[in-house]
């Protein structure tokens, strides 16, 4: 069975050690969302097992394989950083095919996967944000990969390209590691099967998103008809009624009661995402 | 195609100022280098050795020629690590040492064609408007070894200082040209001083500037540490 295996691993630039002492075991293929805030070691985190970094101390493993020492290991996995890597000057073909040459791959692949053959006799300068992302994100998929370290991928890309990035990751994570580092938390849940939270360089929640659990869930309740009757505790706020219950096995029984005192419900929705709560504990 | 390979024919792209300003003084230098025949006779006469100094000054400006026609090697190392091509390289297994041998190759691969150029061009030239066969074989051996060495001390130094540099603006380069350069000043002050051993001293301070160089070149890809290749 493949598993990534961190082990004690402190890791940072020069004398400055920016992760602390982190241990993980992932076993699963799957998407692992790694959240936390700026400088909270989520770059750092993703080149030391990328091997970009060598280890201050500890160990990260592959498949029982030094990640760091095997080059062998390392051309199973690959790394996307949040700048795009891309020579400038060269048109999208060349630019893959110069990466293809380094690491081997199949440019053809990766110009329909990720639509780019309209854009391959492109300039790369040329191409607007979302284009140069793509081109970006095409060439961690020149060769098959076993372990994929997503930095931020859908930043500064529309929602559509943001979508497109997302379903060839949710597809790829069948049998692929999937690490993808995040600032948005509704993309975290939308995606993420895991959730990794990692603040000052330690880790500090590591579970499945859905057992994420909250204090209180607001829940908002949009319905056709006056409601403040049947739900006297709820607070109007843009045309939802909003309750704060304190699990989300209430809700059915809530609605149960509305419906059966003749509300015309027309939505019911989570309010707040529940990693946001987990995200900004101390 | 070889990292190397596309690495120099990115170089041409990047930058093409610094080769037509490499080619224009290679072709100073080879007109400076075949003047001497063409000159009057009484003017070998003066204080000044045109004999020993013409020949020279056109080894050093062909040596010159090819630093420059190398020069966006450097330029691009730059703008590669600062665009974080280094550190996707970096994950895909190429260590530093692979990095920096890449573009050290690609410097050297462009000067020695520039130089190859230049030599050939230089004895055509030579033999048609007459000057000695010694001569032209004498500025062969000095232009391509002195060429060479300087290109890739040169290299090897910028290189280690746009590696080690805080700031990302490349600003280390100057300061590697100069250390880069210094150490050939002899090979082109020696020879006015011993002209009778002009080839020996060029010849053994060029093979001795390579030796420095490739020596450099192993101890950078040990000392400097891959983040210092992270944008």
């Amino acid at each position: 069975m493949q598993k990534l295996e961190l082990t004690e691993v402190s890791s940072g630039y020069g004398r400055n050690e920016v992760i602390h002492q982190l241990s993980l075991k992932i076993t699963e293929p799957s998407i692992y969302v790694v959240l936390g805030p700026n400088g909270a070691g989520k770059t750092t985190l993703f080149r030391t097992i990328g091997g970009i970094l060598k280890p201050f101390s500890g160990q990260v493993k592959f498949d029982e394989s030094d990640l760091f020492y095997s080059k062998e290991t390392r051309r199973r996995i690959t790394y996307l950083s949040h700048l795009n890597a891309i020579p400038e000057e060269m048109t999208v073909l060349d630019a893959l095919k110069y990466y293809a040459e380094i690491e081997g791959g199949d440019v053809d692949r990766v110009l329909d996967l990720l639509n780019l053959r309209e854009l391959k006799d492109s300039k790369y300068n040329t191409l607007s944000q979302g284009q140069k992302k793509r081109v970006s994100i095409g060439k961690i998929f020149l060769r098959d990969r076993d372990l994929y370290l997503l930095d931020e991928p859908t930043s500064n890309v529309d929602p559509k390209v943001s979508k497109e990035i997302r379903d060839i990751l949710i597809k790829l994570s069948k049998d692929k590691f999937v690490l993808y580092s995040s600032h948005n938390l509704y993309e975290a849940k939308e995606i993420g099967t895991y959730l990794i939270l990692i603040r000052n360089g330690q880790l500090k929640f590591f579970d499945k998103v859905e057992n994420v659990k909250m204090k209180h869930y607001r829940i908002g309740i949009k319905s056709l008809n006056d409601i403040s009757r049947l739900l006297p505790e709820a607070k109007l706020e843009n045309d939802y009624y909003v309750v704060t219950v304190d699990s989300p096995k209430m809700v059915a029984g809530i609605i149960n009661d509305l419906v059966r005192g003749g509300a015309e419900l027309a939505e019911v929705r989570e309010l707040d995402n529940p990693l946001q709560e987990l995200f900004e504990e101390d | 195609m070889t990292f190397w390979r596309v690495t120099m024919q990115r170089s041409i792209n990047l930058s093409k100022t610094y080769v037509i300003i490499g080619i224009v003084l290679a072709l100073y230098g080879t007109i400076l280098s075949n003047l001497l025949p063409l000159l009057p006779t009484n003017t070998v006469n003066t204080p000044i050795d045109l004999t020993n100094i013409f020949p020279l000054l056109s080894v050093a400006i062909l040596s010159l020629s090819a630093l420059l026609f190398s020069m966006p090697v450097v330029m691009l190392f730059v703008y590669d690590k600062n665009n974080g091509i280094f550190e996707y390289l970096l994950s895909t297994g190429l260590d530093q040492l692979d990095i920096f041998k890449g573009y050290v190759k690609a410097s050297l691969l462009l000067a020695s064609s520039l130089l190859a150029f230049v030599i050939v061009l230089n004895t055509v030239i030579g033999t048609f408007v007459g000057t000695s066969l010694t001569l032209l074989a004498t500025i062969a051996i000095l232009t391509f070894s002195i060429g060479v060495s300087v290109v890739f001390l040169v290299t090897v130094s910028m290189i280690a200082f746009s590696s080690l540099q805080k700031t990302r603006m490349g600003a280390n380069q100057p300061l590697g040209v100069s250390l880069g350069i210094i150490p050939v000043f002899p090979a082109l002050i020696l020879p006015f001083i011993f002209p009778s051993y002009a080839l020996i001293i060029d010849v053994s301070l060029a093979a001795a500037i390579l030796l420095a160089s490739i020596g450099l070149l192993l101890s950078i890809g040990k000392l400097i540490l891959r983040e210092k290749l992270l944008p």
